[in-house]
């Protein structure tokens, strides 16, 4: 069989996988496909602890994948660091939101993981939300026991959080996620301006924009060859179900993508500090963030598409003994990344001491990138303009 | 290659931040990776360079189990242990544990073990305080606050106390509090150098105790301060003092991860203190000695003396996941397993109470079997019964403080002269990496006009001179008073009060040279 278009509803044969999926269990069912097929040697998925707590799991057991269906969205880990770590020399196949797929790419084209081994199942990304934060709107806005939550759920510009009340009954209360974001709650910072809502770059996007109301589908846009060989093989071998997915919600789905854009556009322009600026002022506010720095190495040990490891740039010129107001170390990091930075805020979301570095970076990647018209992990075929994946000694694969 | 993902805590200091611990093994080889975890609600998913590094602390050399530096099996070195202690007369033994690494339920084995033997010099650190002030006030040694208090607190006092350096995970709090409108103020010898201060007072180092006359300053605030086991008396009492007569708060942080657990649990009567318990075995008084996961030589200023000291035993046991250079010289090692491993709890300087997420019963199990053979689920009952709890959860603040007003009297007596060389002070800035025994810095701040005094260039070294001792370092330049020397790297240079360990300050004189090119 061959697939024939490009936009899929599908969803996972069996039903235990579909009930527990975030929406068809299409993901859950792909990964298992692809387990049990031997395209990939293992799958790295998030295990639910709780609501607010997804932990990594790497595994060939397709039991487990199983065990992790769902969407979590107070999750914001990004796997590409995992990828690199524990997968650079295996077949593995995970699900990838636009922040993991566009690391892991730039990773790929620094020769630090092999794409041909890496099967991206990419989901759509609205955005996450910080865990902590989550517990706290659970109790100062929805009025409930944090702990009482057993599910949430993202849908039409609402969350939903479903707590568990004394007897094992099931009670649902929602709120407007702009209503949130106006209190300062919500989603990510980085989440709130990003631009890339559709993971194209992967082998597979999926979603539930374009799925019919109260349908237990996904809706799959197949990427890459690599995207249609599992999805074909997940069919062939009846872990998956698929029909082509309507005009109508192919349209919906595109509408609903630049309305987030617009969004997440506007969102960047009001969280933007720093733009409007004097020259005098912005240094000063570099100044008074960046000196707390207590050069913990953080936000380069997380950053997806930082491939340096002992090769720094950024800690080759620092000095612990000098005293500039702003270290080479954080001068030389934002200056590295500047092709290549995707915004994706996990150096800020670890930054001991609350430096908004996201902010700082985008204010010089921005820049740059528009200028060099380079767009960082959207394809394999585009050298980041400092080119330098020539220049690379350190590969971790051919 | 599977990969094992476990929830655990940095062992690094009194805050006790979550992480993840991520395991892989590809053949032979075992993989340690470090990752944030957001859900943690002390450090929200952050980490100092400790945490970050973890898996360094994790990666270095297991300890065996031997006896007098022959490998044996584990049971036989604990049965040798238990035999040659019953050897000793009970006021010949002592039992010190700096609680790093070291489990609630690893604490009531390790009294349990003690008084087995009627030993009862038992130390934990922080002994001598509960002597040297009030009952009433206890309750502040004993227990923190939850980081709430810190962002809601309207005033705050960093007492000689720089967060970026000491309690990396505190100063975002203090950021925060900022934030929220509070007015910080910093009494210290030197401006912090990422001035988080709206106010800073300056002390010179001769004259602490004019600060009472700054008394008013501190009404309604909360005082932030570090009790360690170097702290002075006297500096005690002054912060209490200070406390007492302003209605205000005291936070006091503790270097070791587990200090709440180990003060809650360890208490007890005729607790011995460390410093009279190396002083005892100086004496020869002392002749055995059982170290649980602590290698004083690597966490004390001055760890060539304590060797010496230590080598005047008649017998050592030590009980250690990893070798440290005490353990090099031990009668008799018995294996633990490292922090991660531990199944267990902790209690962090907020008063939560952590389990550590690790399977393995080891070290508790090598110290039951030679005591009351209890099991773990036994010992962690106990754990809970004495905390009035039933159930674990890292949101709720199990060991909360209640205000209470004591009196404190005056702190009359001038601060002793410090005696030594002329010329600068030295003042060590303590860092998780300090306490860990691993030395994470090669130079010392100096003032410009130490620089300009000694000639010195980019490049340049000085030496820091104390009698016989001499340390060559680099220098950096830092706003400090001229006569100020700053280090976070241990040195062999140590506080002057030698003869008198409790008497030890973080300060001390000492002459700065600039060093042979
Ligand atoms: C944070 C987040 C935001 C999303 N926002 C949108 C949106 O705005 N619009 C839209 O159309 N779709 C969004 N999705 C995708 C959607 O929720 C479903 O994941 C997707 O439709 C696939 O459904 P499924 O039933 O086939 O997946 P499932 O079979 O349930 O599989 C989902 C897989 O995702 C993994 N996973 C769970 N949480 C995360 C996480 N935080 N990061 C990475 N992987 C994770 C699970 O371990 C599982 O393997 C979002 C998903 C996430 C995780
Ligand atoms: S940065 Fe973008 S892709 Fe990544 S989690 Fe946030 S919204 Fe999703
Ligand atoms: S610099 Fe920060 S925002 Fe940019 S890619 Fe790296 S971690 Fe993401
Ligand atoms: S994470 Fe923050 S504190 Fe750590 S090195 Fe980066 S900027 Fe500095
Ligand atoms: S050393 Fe302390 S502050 Fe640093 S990560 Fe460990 S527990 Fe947190």
């Amino acid at each position: 069989m061959k697939l024939k278009s490009k936009y899929y509803l599908a969803w996972a044969k069996d039903e235990k996988i579909r009930k527990k999926g975030a929406n068809g269990g299409f993901v859950t069912a792909t990964l298992v496909s692809a387990l049990e097929n031997d395209f990939i040697d293992a799958a790295l998925v998030f295990e639910k602890k709780s609501v607010y707590e997804g932990i990594p799991v790497l595994t060939s057991d397709p039991e487990v994948v199983k065990k992790c269906a769902g969407s979590l969205h107070g999750v914001p880990i990004n796997l590409t660091r995992f990828v690199v770590e524990y997968a650079a020399k295996k077949r593995i196949g995970l699900p990838t939101k636009p922040c993991d797929a566009r690391g892991i790419i730039e990773q790929a084209k620094r020769r630090q993981v092999n794409l041909d081994n890496i099967f991206m199942i990419g989901l759509n990304c609205g955005g996450t939300l910080h865990p902590l934060r989550m517990r706290e709107m659970a109790a100062v806005f929805y009025g409930l026991d944090p702990d009482s939550v057993v599910r949430e759920e993202i849908k039409e510009g609402k969350i939903f959080l479903i707590s568990e009340e004394e007897g094992g009954e099931e009670k649902e209360k929602w709120m407007k996620i702009d209503e949130l974001e106006q209190k300062g709650y919500g989603r990510r910072d980085a989440c709130k301006s990003c631009t890339v809502k559709i993971p194209t770059m992967a082998d597979l996007a999926c979603g539930n924009w374009g799925v019919p109301q109260g349908e237990e589908k996904t809706f799959v846009e197949v990427c890459s060859e690599k995207g249609g060989a599992i999805f074909e093989n997940a069919m062939e071998s009846g872990y998956v179900e698929a029909e082509e997915a309507p005009g109508k919600g192919i349209e919906a789905r595109k509408k609903i993508e630049a309305g987030m854009q617009k969004l997440a556009a506007s969102w960047k322009e009001r969280m933007d500090e720093v733009s409007t600026l004097s020259r005098s002022e912005r240094f000063e506010f570099y100044v008074d963030e960046l000196k707390n720095c207590i050069h913990c190495g953080a936000c380069k040990a997380v950053c997806p598409v930082c491939a340096c490891e002992d090769d720094s740039k950024c800690l080759d010129m620092n000095d612990e003994r000098d005293s500039y107001a702003i270290s080479m170390y954080n001068v030389l990091r934002i200056f590295h990344l500047m092709d290549s930075c995707i915004h994706c805020g996990q150096c800020e979301d670890v930054c001991p001491v609350d430096i908004p570095l996201t902010l700082i970076q985008r204010r010089f990647s921005e820049r740059m990138q528009r200028h060099l018209g380079y767009v960082p992990g959207m394809d394999i075929t585009e050298k980041p303009p400092l080119y330098e994946t020539e220049l690379r000694w350190s590969a971790r694969v051919e | 290659m599977e990969m094992e993902t476990k929830s655990s805590i940095c062992p690094g200091c009194s805050i006790g931040c979550g992480l993840y611990l991520l395991q892989a093994e590809e053949g032979e080889e075992r993989k340690i990776k470090i990752l944030h975890r957001p859900t943690s609600p002390m450090n929200e998913g952050k980490l100092c360079k400790f945490g970050t590094d973890l898996h360094m602390y994790y990666e270095r050399e297991v300890l065996n189990n031997s006896v007098e530096g022959g490998e044996v099996k584990q049971e036989e070195a604990i049965r040798e242990a238990k035999e040659r202690l019953k050897g000793f007369k009970p006021d010949e033994l002592a039992f010190i544990a700096l609680p790093s690494t070291i489990t609630n339920e690893e604490i009531l084995s390790f009294v349990s073990l003690a008084s087995e033997f009627g030993c009862e010099n038992v130390s934990f650190g922080f002994e001598r305080f509960f002597r040297e002030i009030p009952e009433e006030a206890s309750y502040i040694i004993e227990r923190g606050l939850p980081f709430s208090e810190v962002e809601k607190a309207t005033k705050i006092i960093l007492f000689f106390l720089d967060p970026f350096v000491h309690y990396p995970l505190l100063a975002r709090r203090i950021l925060k509090a900022k934030k929220n409108g509070a007015r910080v103020i910093e009494v210290s010898f030197a401006k912090n150098e990422r001035k988080i201060a709206d106010e800073v007072v300056l002390v010179e180092p001769m004259e602490i105790e004019r600060i009472k006359e700054k008394k008013e300053m501190f009404a309604d605030s909360l005082i932030i301060g570090e009790l360690t086991p170097y702290t002075d008396s006297q500096f005690l009492a002054l912060m209490l003092w200070l406390t007492a007569s302003t209605s205000s708060r005291l936070f006091l942080f503790k270097p070791f991860l587990n200090s709440t657990g180990a003060i809650l649990f360890g208490k007890g009567s005729g607790r011995g203190d460390l410093s009279e318990i190396i002083e005892g075995i100086e004496r020869g008084e002392i002749k055995a000695l059982y170290s649980l996961e602590t290698d004083i030589a690597g966490a004390m200023l001055g760890g060539e003396e304590v060797a010496e000291t230590i080598s005047k035993l008649d017998l050592l046991i030590e009980q250690n996941a990893f070798r440290t250079p005490l353990s090099d010289v031990a009668n008799i090692t018995i294996c633990s397993e490292p922090f991660f491993m531990k199944k267990g709890t902790i209690v962090n300087i907020e008063g939560r109470l952590l389990d550590i997420g690790g399977e393995s019963e080891k070290g508790l199990q090598a110290m039951e079997s030679m005591g009351k053979g209890r099991t773990y689920e036994e010992v962690h009952e106990e754990v809970k019964r004495k905390l009035g709890l039933a159930e674990i959860s890292e949101f709720e603040i199990a060991v909360k403080r209640e205000e209470k007003s004591f009196e404190m009297a005056e702190p009359k007596a001038e601060i002793e002269e410090i005696k030594g060389e002329e010329g600068y002070f030295l003042r060590y800035k303590t860092n998780p990496f300090f306490w860990n025994g691993i030395q994470s810095k090669n130079f010392v701040e100096i003032s410009p006009a130490a620089m300009r005094k000694l000639g010195l260039f980019r490049g340049d070294e000085v030496e820091v001179v104390q009698g016989e001792r001499k340390e060559r370092m680099g220098f950096k330049i830092s706003e400090l008073p001229d006569y100020l020397i700053l280090s976070e790297a241990k040195m062999s240079i140590k506080p002057l009060y030698v003869a008198e360990p409790h008497r030890m300050e973080m300060l001390t004189r000492v002459e700065l040279r600039r060093a042979k090119r």
